[in-house]
């Protein structure tokens, strides 16, 4: 584990979740980053015997598993109440293709 | 990467590879295939995943991601996997988890896909293919695993507004995918054809998915490059995977185009796997050809990471028992038992089986009732497949039953109707939805007896006397021209009969 987070990985990071960071708010992200992974990293120390599996969660039950039943759905209007755009149909979304791609 | 790369674009290196024919390339193919299966409810909340309904009429907190909405696994999903598993034999996870696919697109809506990343429900397994080898030895293509996760939705990008923006349908977000895995262990465009083939016809057999390709029920990537030997060494062209295939022939035409682009793109520039990373590009079945896809450079980078809004399934050797213990037999075995146990020949059981259980049912009881296999194939082969693929029609809407068809088998066996007649009185039974003894009476078929066939053979030879003349000197073709008066004089004749008596009374 790095002791500093290198900035390019913030930058990297921000890119790939589509965040725009300004150059103080990336600065500050790379000292938030590198105190979480400081605090993380202390369960490295932890020495444990070599046959302990390890787990995804922090809940030990397992197969929480429901029936292929079909339940109402929300309606339309409702579900399409939380879209910053719709035509009441679809979703409205800007174009995946831009005119200039064609 | 085993094999050792050369890299240089010297122009020995150049003249060396124009002398390398294609034909000495192998083509290396793995295919990952995603497979929707045949659920009522979506992978992880209870939304319908039934296709065509009106937009966004199918969807719920769960599935579009609304902050605090949990997902639950559901069971004929995971179900479904596992026959799918075992049909396929694949090695069963004992314990299998979620993980989260990071990535940004319009029809993804919570930001990341719910898939398996490294602990698919599916490990290795394999699946064997008859291929058009000489040797007539099937193929062994291995599994590498199948993993379950959730479809995306549908983009629309609508011309009619100027691309001013392009409209997302969410119904089909969260619909369960089970994506089957192989190793490269495909060499041709036809192998992969009839991998996908085989595939497909398993799951239909087992009930996982209807394949419906059109529906995008069964989709299709391939991952191709050449190995090209020069100089003792192997050369390996950068993997290229290809996008949306959306029929058999379009796997089998873009693998064949990708071939001979790879190929006569390294004798122009030389590049190897060692110089290029991995491209995608897409199959336009217009122009025939694969186009380059523009990509964010680190968009492979998905993050995965276990889903914490889940658990972990663990399956219980009972379970796996269980959905083992009903497993219906698969195509390759009944292929087998219409070869050996009915004497089909390999290709005429290859159609039966390919026509889905219920043609391979209707086909063992009729030639179980005839007790006449071939005559049951040939019958079964032709006349009933062309009907249902005339008529769009399934074997269970045929309108003949399996005991009526037998009766008429018999009927044809026996020699009662000949196979013009035979034809005749089946073409009746299927339109009027009548037995064989009803279009036979409806036809006004009837029986001749041994004295009108004598009157009639004598008639025609006297009618004929130049004819007779002919078979007398030696020709004995001449003896279908007969036959064919025979028929206009009375139809119910059996011609077979007619040959055996004329050439008696005229040759003795």
């Amino acid at each position: 584990m790095p002791d500093t987070p290198e900035q390019p990985i913030v930058n990297q990071v921000a890119r790939l979740a589509r965040i725009h960071l300004d150059e103080q708010q990336l600065k500050s992200s790379g000292e938030k980053l590198e105190q979480i992974l400081g605090f993380v990293s202390q369960l490295e120390q932890i020495e444990l015997p070599k046959d302990v599996i390890p787990f995804f969660g922090a809940i030990e039950s397992v197969n929480a598993i429901r029936d292929d039943q079909l339940q109402t759905s929300v309606p339309r209007e409702k579900i399409l109440d939380n879209a910053p755009e719709s035509d009441g149909e679809f979703y409205l979304v800007p174009p995946v293709f831009k005119p200039t791609d064609s | 990467m085993e094999d050792s790369v050369l890299n240089s674009n010297s122009n020995s290196q150049s003249n060396n590879r124009q002398t390398v024919p294609f034909n000495d390339a192998k083509i290396i193919i793995g295919l990952e295939v995603h497979v929707q299966l045949d659920t009522d409810s979506k992978l992880f909340c209870g939304c319908s995943t039934r296709f065509g309904e009106a937009a966004n009429s199918q969807t719920c907190v769960v599935c579009t991601g609304m902050p605090g909405a949990l997902p639950v696994i559901n069971q004929r999903a995971l179900e479904l996997s596992i026959r799918t598993g075992l049909s396929l034999n694949c090695r069963i996870a004992r314990s299998t988890k979620w993980d989260r696919k990071n990535y940004f697109y319009p029809d993804l809506p919570k930001g990341y896909q719910i898939s398996q990343f490294d602990q698919p429900i599916c490990g290795p397994g394999h699946l064997d293919i008859q291929t058009t080898e000489a040797s007539g030895q099937p193929r062994r293509i291995r599994i590498e695993r199948a993993h379950l996760e959730e479809d995306a939705g549908k983009s629309i990008h609508d011309e009619s507004n100027d691309r001013q923006s392009s409209k997302i349908d969410l119904n089909r977000t969260g619909t369960p995918l089970l994506e089957i895995v192989t190793y490269p262990d495909i060499r041709t465009a036809a192998e992969a054809k009839a991998f996908l083939s085989e595939l497909k016809l398993i799951l239909n057999y087992i009930d996982v998915s209807d394949c419906n390709m059109q529906q995008g029920n069964l989709r299709c990537d391939a991952n191709v490059n050449l190995h090209i030997p020069l100089r003792g060494q192997q050369i390996a062209t950068p993997i290229v995977e290809i996008k949306n295939l959306n029929s058999f022939r379009a796997v089998e035409r873009s693998i064949t185009f990708e071939a001979q682009r790879q190929f006569e793109g390294w004798q122009e520039n030389g590049v190897t796997i060692a110089d290029a990373p991995k491209q995608t590009r897409g199959w336009n079945d217009h122009t025939q050809m694969t186009t380059l896809q523009r990509e964010k450079e680190d968009s492979a980078d998905y993050r995965y990471f276990p889903d914490p809004d889940l658990i972990a399934v663990k399956i219980e050797e009972t379970q796996i028992k269980q959905i083992r213990s009903q497993l219906v037999q698969l195509p390759a075995i009944l292929r087998e038992l219409l070869v050996k146990e009915y004497n089909l020949k390999p290709d005429d059981a290859a159609v039966i089986v390919s026509q889905g259980r219920g043609v391979v049912d209707y086909f063992l009881t009729v030639a179980d009732g005839c007790e006449n296999s071939r005559v049951a194939n040939n019958w079964i082969g032709q006349e009933v497949l062309r009907h249902l693929n005339e008529s769009n029609q399934t074997i269970q809407q045929y309108p003949v039953s399996h005991q009526q068809f037998t009766e008429l088998l018999k009927l044809v066996i026996a020699g009662t109707l000949d196979q013009t007649r035979g034809k005749e009185v089946l073409n009746a039974m299927v339109e009027h939805s009548i037995s064989s003894e009803e279009a036979i009476k409806q036809l006004g078929i009837k029986s001749v007896d041994n004295s009108e066939l004598v009157t009639l053979c004598e008639t025609l030879m006297d009618e004929n006397q130049n004819v007779v003349e002919q078979i007398r000197s030696g020709n004995e073709k001449a003896i279908g021209m007969l036959i064919g008066k025979a028929r206009k004089k009375n139809p119910n004749a059996n011609p077979g009969l007619v040959k055996a008596m004329l050439s008696k009374m005229i040759t003795g």
